[in-house]
Parts: structure tokens; sequence; C-alpha cells
């Protein structure tokens, strides 16, 4: 079973998803003035996206069907690499996407 | 603010899609975009609900990149710090990246209290991003809802989470985590439940962590300040 055809699964995970994010956007609101954020706290937290949006996007680009796929023939990898290119250079996240499955496509048509 | 609102809007009609051509049911995605107001966190915990991850991973993994918020909410907290507690959980729901960036950007740390400009001027962009938000991640799931999955539009999720990911990585330190965290994730992809996940992601925040320890050290002398963008 899939966890789309689980009803009370996507009940729980989509409320955890939800008052996740309205509970880490309310922290401070929550809290009297006296407690500050230390500059320490604060710099550990900025990596603690990086580590999980990575640990997200580097199965799905470098895997395929439960293993590790670093092959030249893993079109996935080209379209990324390409996508990412295009963005550090141009900032436009519309004209990356375009190029990512651009590359993606015609690789896996060719 | 215009062109900050169009990117907003491709990036909402690309989770839609995303979402749909990942494999969630037109309805799911539909409920899921509008209760939770996450984006990127709707992107990455998409793949770990679709897999049946145990819920507890789900919501681990929706913190971590959800913890940006938490230092958005202690940077604007000092102009809002005065009013009831209603009132500050309302501005709590409507922050998002970009109101947080475009208020920093207006006003920098605000020290004092708040006034109506502040108030003003952030629920005018939280509220515009909201609208734009919504309506165009509801646009994206009916599009591609419309789009065959012969396309691969699935693929795009990917892209749309390496966009969010390349403007954060900034420094040595989050290099450090961002490789560490890509290798464990790969090389644990067969452990059960996707647990080789977390771990992953704990392993490459240490490591973040110790790097830039380390290289604060090196530079003792040198005070650092935090740039707040």
């Amino acid at each position: 079973m899939t966890g789309v055809q689980d009803v009370p699964y996507l009940v729980v995970t989509i409320g955890c998803v939800a008052a996740v994010s309205f509970l880490s956007r309310a922290s401070f609101a929550f809290l009297p003035e006296s407690v500050k954020l230390p500059p320490g706290v604060q710099r550990s937290l900025r990596h603690a996206p990086v580590c999980a949006l990575a640990a997200i996007v580097a199965p799905a680009v470098f895997t395929e069907h439960g293993a590790s796929a670093l092959s030249v023939h893993n079109y996935r990898i080209w379209a990324v690499l390409a996508a990412g290119a295009v963005f550090a250079k141009t900032r436009n996240m519309l004209a990356m996407m375009v190029v990512g499955m651009a590359v993606f496509t015609a690789l896996r048509l060719a | 603010m215009a062109p900050a609102t169009l990117a907003l809007a491709a990036w909402g009609i690309v989770t839609g899609v995303a979402m749909v051509k990942g494999g969630l049911p037109v309805g799911v995605a539909l409920v899921f975009s509008l209760v939770a107001y996450a984006g990127t966190a709707q992107l990455a915990t998409l793949p770990l609900i679709l897999v049946h991850a145990p819920w507890p991973l789900v919501m681990v993994t929706a913190t971590f990149i959800s913890l940006r918020f938490v230092i958005f909410s202690a940077g604007i907290r000092s102009a809002f710090v005065r009013l009831p507690l209603r009132q500050r959980l309302a501005s709590a729901y409507f922050q998002g990246d970009l109101p947080f960036v475009l208020f920093s950007k207006r006003f920098g740390t605000v020290e004092h209290d708040g006034n109506e400009t502040h108030w003003g001027f952030y629920y005018g962009a939280a509220l515009t991003c909201f609208v734009v938000w919504h309506v165009s991640a509801v646009a994206g799931i009916l599009l591609g809802s419309l789009a065959p999955t012969s396309w691969g539009l699935d693929f795009a999720a990917a892209l749309a989470i390496t966009a969010v990911l390349i403007p954060m990585v900034t420094n040595v330190p989050a290099v450090v985590g961002l490789i560490v965290t890509s290798v464990l994730a790969v090389l644990t992809i067969r452990v059960p439940f996707r647990l080789g996940l977390l771990a992953s992601i704990v392993c490459g925040l240490g490591a973040a962590l110790a790097i830039e320890t380390v290289l604060d050290r090196r530079t003792s002398p040198v005070v650092h300040t935090v740039e707040t963008s």
C-alpha cells in the first residue's frame, strides 16, 4: 500500500507538516521578549534546511529503483547539472526548470 | 515586489505540478497545499508520503526544513512583540521566505516596537504572497493533472528543490553539509522506512557545524557578524 491510499496516514502526515510549518513560524511569537536567539544557534539553524533538502534531492537524482545510479546514462544527473548551472548564472527559476526539463526530456527520448 | 511575486507564482505552479505528477491525487494535493501552506516542506515530504514512510520521519524532515522560519520569527519579532498574542500568531501564520526577505530589506532589523508602517508593509507583502502562492499552486495542481505522466514532470520536483537549495549554499560549512548529507542519503537508500534519510541529515548537519567550529577557531580574533537575509 502506498501512503496515498491510506487516508488516516494522509491526515496525520499532512497535519504534521501543517503544524510544524505554523509552529516554526510562530516560535518566537510565543516567547517573551527577553529570550533571544544566540548568533551561534542562529547560524546552526541555517544549515539544517540545506541538509534536509540535500537528503531529499540527492536520492531523487542519484538513485534509481532503490540503488545508486552514478552513470553517464543517468539523464537526471546531466539535467540537474545543466539546470544548476543556469540557475547559478541567471537566478531565474523558470529558465532553470525549462532547461532542466528540456535536457532531461531530450536525453530520455534520444 | 513585482519580479518577486512572479518568481513566487512560477514556484507555486511548479510545486503544484510536481505534487500531482509525483503521485498525489488532485484532491489530496489541493488539501495538502491549502492546509500546509509550506511550499518546500510539501515537496520534500512528498516522496516520503508516497512510500508510506513512518509519520514521525515525515514530521522530523518537515521540521528540519522549517527551522529557517525560527530565524525569521526571531528576526521580525520586535516589530510585533507589543501586540496581543492573537495578532502575533496571525502575523506568524502569514510568514514566509519572501515576506521576510522583503521586510528585512525594507527595515533591516527592527530594534524597537513596530508601528503602522511596519505592520502595513508586512501584511501587504505577506498577504500578496499568500494569495499569489495559493492561486498559482492550485493552478499548478490542475495543470499537472492534465499533463500526461509520460512527460516525466515528476522530475520537476527535484529541480524545484535544487532551485531552493542553491542560494542556501553560501559558505564552506554549507557545502560540507550538502556533500556529506547527499552521499549518505544515496548510500543508505535501501535502509527500511527511509530512516537513512534522517541519519544523513543528522550527520550532514554535524559535519557542517564541526567545520564551522574549526573555521571559527582559526579566525578567532575576527568577530563574526551574522548577515540577515
